[in-house]
């Protein structure tokens, strides 16, 4: 641990805590007589200063406000559009799930041979809706250009 | 406080904790995607965040530095990019010559260690008080002052070599 005094020791890390204003009052007393008399210090002193100073005007983040704002708005965004399609998906499997039921199970006046086509009918245009919406799904997540605006 | 309030507030210190991401993960877009994170964190749980102990800034940026921690766990960044920032508001000249002054400062800190990098950003950019940064690093507030100075001498002595 350094020791410090004003008989002619270094100040050392007190010249940061000076530069930054959290010395005591005793503390920046004693800084400003030791850099008085002594130019090592004193130019140590300057030169923390037009540091601390550079850095603070440096730009270390190309990112600015409005892009931390987009990207919240963006996670609540994605938030409350992965709750809505849950939902989406879950009456949807429950409603066809009932209806396939109904289909089989009730009596009807159809035969078992019409209500295998009719069920192929529906299960088809099923089965399509679905390898389109997946082939829509895999093109947007891997198209480069989807942000791009023309 | 409010989640608009935090949100506004959030959305101001994006820009400096980025900067510490990026002198903790070493990578810019890497340090985009921990900061992203920290922010849903911190929305989501905003109760969390007790006013009386302290301001937003150092709360969030502590979340902000566990979040790069788990980061490096996960996966070891293998090269340290350093990626100009140009900014069209400004004449290219004055855009030119700024942009080569902080080149050169992210190239002197790049030659610093990670506690030094994140205590200097703490300190000089981002304007923590010795407290709040000991909170951020979680080390003793009595030591702040002695590794921020080493860190200084470092930079400076790196930043003049260049």
């Amino acid at each position: 641990m350094t020791k410090y005094s004003n008989s002619g020791e270094h100040v050392g890390e007190l010249l940061s805590g000076y530069i930054d204003g959290e010395l005591t009052q005793q503390e920046r007393q004693r800084v400003r007589l030791h850099c008085d008399s002594c130019a090592d210090c004193d130019s140590t002193l300057t030169d923390l200063r037009r540091l601390r100073q550079r850095i603070g005007e440096a730009r270390l983040s190309d990112k600015d406000r409005d892009n931390w704002r987009e990207s919240m708005d963006d996670t609540t965004v994605k938030a409350t559009r992965g709750i809505g399609w849950l939902l989406l998906i879950g009456g949807a499997l429950i409603g066809v799930g009932v209806g396939v039921y109904e289909f089989i199970i009730t009596p009807s006046t159809l035969s078992f041979i019409e209500k295998l086509i009719v069920g192929g009918v529906y299960g088809g245009m099923l089965l399509i809706f679905i390898s389109v919406l997946r082939q829509r799904l895999i093109e947007r997540k891997s198209d480069r250009y989807k942000d791009v605006e023309i | 406080m409010k989640t608009d309030d935090m949100r506004h507030e959030l959305a101001q210190l994006g820009g400096g904790a980025h900067a510490l991401a990026t002198q903790i993960l070493g990578n810019p877009d890497d340090a985009a995607d921990a900061v992203h994170d920290s922010l849903e964190k911190a929305l989501r749980t905003p109760d969390s965040y007790d006013s009386g102990k302290g301001s937003l800034k150092p709360w969030f940026l502590r979340i902000v530095r566990n979040r790069c921690i788990d980061l490096i766990r996960r996966r070891r960044p293998t090269e340290d990019r350093v990626e100009e920032i140009s900014d069209s508001a400004m004449g290219p000249d004055k855009a030119a010559e700024l942009a080569d002054r902080d080149r050169v400062l992210k190239q002197a800190l790049a030659s610093l260690e990670s506690e030094q990098r994140q205590i200097i950003v703490l300190r000089d950019y981002m304007d923590l008080s010795y407290a709040e940064i000991a909170n951020v690093l979680d080390i003793a507030s009595g030591t702040v002052m002695s590794r921020l100075h080493r860190a200084r001498v470092a930079l400076g002595k790196a930043y003049r070599e260049l």
